[in-house]
């Protein structure tokens, strides 16, 4: 995780995270926050804040978690 | 992150108290993806749990408290139960593929069994008549066919000549015998 302003980029390795999770889990939390997705050759990529401030990392957890366990429960990032 | 315990080798477990974060560094070698997954998985309700990549055959599982403070102590409990889940799973992982077989055979047979017993319509349309196999030795053949009565031979002419021999002599003569 990066953060820079106000704003955390989240990348999620390809290997581990199922890309449809990602957008569950982004519309699950998208009332708590502004999300942006983009790819990269080998990741997810999420750059994220929360509608407060100071919630920004700990939404960033969340949503990290949400999709863990999402993938898991999808039975791999595949 | 900076590397913090004594008790583990250098290299594999890294903390930072700012943010109450610490990181394992696994071998995807040791430990297959699917038990990582599993003890991610238990622990993301104690614990924020992120993976990440740093080599092409590593996993960097770092786990965060939720609270936001913890102390060195704290992070190594949890990082040292991480790892006791994290081999858990891992043998577990392991006794499934080696009893793979015996569990789909088992699960097949309980599915045929729940699908209950064939129809007298389902035995009626029942192709018996497949010759699936060779049966040189005949075992396959039922009695009858095997060691049933057989048909009578067609009995020969007399004037075909003697096919056994005569008797001759006073008994002979005496039973009528041989002579006619």
């Amino acid at each position: 995780m990066t953060e820079a302003a106000t704003f955390i980029d989240l990348r999620f390795h390809r290997d581990f995270y199922a890309g449809a999770a990602i957008d569950e889990a982004v519309k699950v939390f998208a009332r708590f926050g502004e999300f942006h997705l983009s790819e990269a050759p080998d990741a997810w990529c999420v750059r994220m804040r929360a509608l407060r401030p100071a919630q920004t990392q700990r939404l960033a957890h969340e949503l990290a978690n949400y999709v863990l366990g999402v993938t898991v429960q999808r039975g791999g990032a595949t | 992150m900076q590397t913090a315990y004594p008790d583990i080798p250098p290299g594999l477990v890294a903390h930072d108290l700012t943010s109450a974060a610490v990181q394992l560094q696994l071998d995807t070698t040791l430990y297959p993806l699917q038990a990582i997954y599993g003890a991610a998985y238990i622990f993301i309700d104690r614990c924020y749990v992120f993976l990440e990549r740093p080599q092409p055959d590593q996993v960097r599982v770092v786990l965060t408290a939720k609270g936001g403070q913890a102390d060195a102590g704290a992070l190594r409990a949890l990082v040292g139960e991480f790892a006791n889940e994290l081999l858990s799973c891992a043998w577990r992982h392991q006794i499934t593929l080696d009893n793979r077989v015996l569990l789909e055979t088992v699960t097949m047979q309980a599915i045929a069994g729940a699908m209950g017993q064939p129809s007298l319509e389902d035995l009626a349309s029942f192709d018996f008549s497949d010759q699936g196999f060779d049966d040189p030795l005949g075992i396959a053949l039922s009695w009858e066919e095997k060691h049933g009565k057989r048909a009578p031979a067609v009995a020969e002419p007399a004037a075909a000549g003697p096919s056994e021999p005569v008797a001759t002599g006073p008994d002979a003569a005496a039973s009528g015998e041989g002579s006619t």
